[in-house]
């Protein structure tokens, strides 16, 4: 695995006190934090300074990082030395035990920007060790998880089902803590929309306490989509028609997410006019409403019958497009 | 071939779901007590189920996780972290309509 200088990490000389240390950390936390911040790689850089945070803060672990010595670089291949840890107070593990806290992620992505110890790296892991996974649980009931699945518009709008690998941690009969992965259908109902919170009773982690497991809440987040945006439960689509069929108005063929729906024009029309077709959003108490926003597409002069109709048009209708402009 | 050991029924929160505040506060990793100067400043609107219950309104744990987090990472009081979500999502608002409207304008 590769060493990491968490002093470097944080800005910070070997020899920064507390004070100096907590300051760097809020500095850059204020800067990437990832529910404020619009820099590229925002979580990366906030789960590593998290994580240097962590140890540089602790009396014990940052004496136990200054052990290591000074001569070591950034990104070089570290292994601890045999006697890591002693006369230190904290659990240190040995290497790779973490790897499995690690990689507790579920149903996806995890919920942001809040870095547990388990989404520390290896290098972490094996100075100070994953911690349990029970171990923010202890005395606090079961550990309500929360994580992102991504739905396309489709999917949203006819209900879908996802197959999730959900780890959870389980008490074995010699009282050490295994990880067991389940895998779960879930069926996901029709008119989900972005941001909303899909409960899953009973699937959180266990409580640490034997109290009853904790729910799992899965944040729905919805695709862009190549035709339509969504807003709220309302989607909106741009409609391509003819100058005639708005002039004279039409009966058309419009693309909804339920399948195409006949739509009439109404006459005199303009480009950028928008018509609802009530209901045809995604599903819910009441509906959404699809918009259909019309965009003139100008049959090109590209014929002589072409500009002949034209120029037909310019001789013989007396019109002005900029007739209300201010002058 | 994957083995699927349990189909589960999803229910999905809405404007008439609550969550316990007890609950709500594991899930945003705050106290009791940030919950209720957060009601007080109007980021949350609780209301009382039986004597001494108190609900939260499920639509609120997003922005509750987001304080939760601003509290724990930036070191800021439940009034900073408050001002800073309200500040978030009238961000986020703006360039949501941002967005639409260059779409628009991208269309003619």
């Amino acid at each position: 695995m590769e060493f990491r200088d968490y002093y470097q990490i944080l800005g910070v000389e070997r020899a920064a006190t507390a004070d100096q240390i907590k300051t760097a950390y809020r500095r850059l936390a204020r800067k990437y934090h990832p529910d404020v911040s619009k820099e590229p790689n925002a979580e990366a850089r906030f789960k590593e300074m998290q994580e240097a945070y962590e140890v540089l803060k602790d009396k014990d672990k940052r004496a136990a990082y200054d052990q290591l010595g000074s001569n070591w670089k950034s990104g070089e291949q570290f292994r601890p030395p045999p006697d890591w840890g002693s006369g230190y107070e904290f659990s240190g593990r040995p290497a790779g035990a973490g790897a499995s806290a690690r990689g507790r992620r579920r149903a996806g992505p995890s919920d942001g920007a809040h870095a547990r110890q388990e989404d520390f790296s290896e290098f972490f892991s094996s100075l100070f060790g994953g911690g349990t996974p029970f171990a923010e649980a202890a005395g606090r009931g079961g550990r309500d998880h929360h994580a992102r699945i991504d739905i396309d518009l489709e999917q949203a709008y006819r209900g879908t089902a996802r197959t999730l690998e959900l780890q959870r941690p389980e008490l074995k009969a010699d009282g050490s803590v295994e990880l067991r992965a389940h895998t779960v259908r879930v069926s996901i109902p029709a008119g989900v929309t972005e941001g909303q919170l899909i409960r899953l009773a009973g699937q959180g982690a266990p409580a640490a306490d034997g109290g009853g497991a904790g729910d799992l809440y899965l944040e729905a987040h919805i695709l862009p989509h190549r035709v339509f945006t969504l807003d709220g439960r309302d989607v909106t689509l741009t409609f391509p028609v003819a100058p005639w069929e708005l002039a004279l108005g039409a009966s058309v063929a419009v693309p909804t997410l339920g399948g195409p729906v006949e739509m009439h024009i109404p006459s005199g029309g303009q480009s950028g006019q928008k018509l609802r077709l009530r209901g045809r959003g995604l599903p819910g108490q009441p509906p959404g409403d699809q918009y259909v926003q019309l965009k003139v597409i100008l049959p090109p002069a590209d014929s002589p019958q072409a500009r002949a109709l034209y120029e037909q048009m310019r001789a013989q209708l007396n019109f002005d497009p900029r007739a209300n402009e201010a002058r | 071939m994957v083995r699927v050991t349990q189909v589960l029924e999803a229910h999905v929160l809405g404007e008439g779901d609550w969550i316990a505040a007890t609950e709500m506060c594991q899930l945003c990793r705050l106290d009791l007590e940030a919950v209720l100067e957060l009601a007080a400043l109007g980021v949350v609107a609780p209301r009382e189920s039986h004597p001494g219950q108190w609900q939260l309104p499920a639509t609120a744990l997003p922005r509750l996780k987001v304080v939760g987090r601003l509290m724990r990472d930036l070191g800021v009081n439940a009034s900073g972290a408050a001002l800073a979500v309200q500040l978030l999502e009238a961000q986020r608002e703006l360039e949501s309509r941002l967005r639409r409207l260059e779409r628009l304008a991208a269309d003619y």
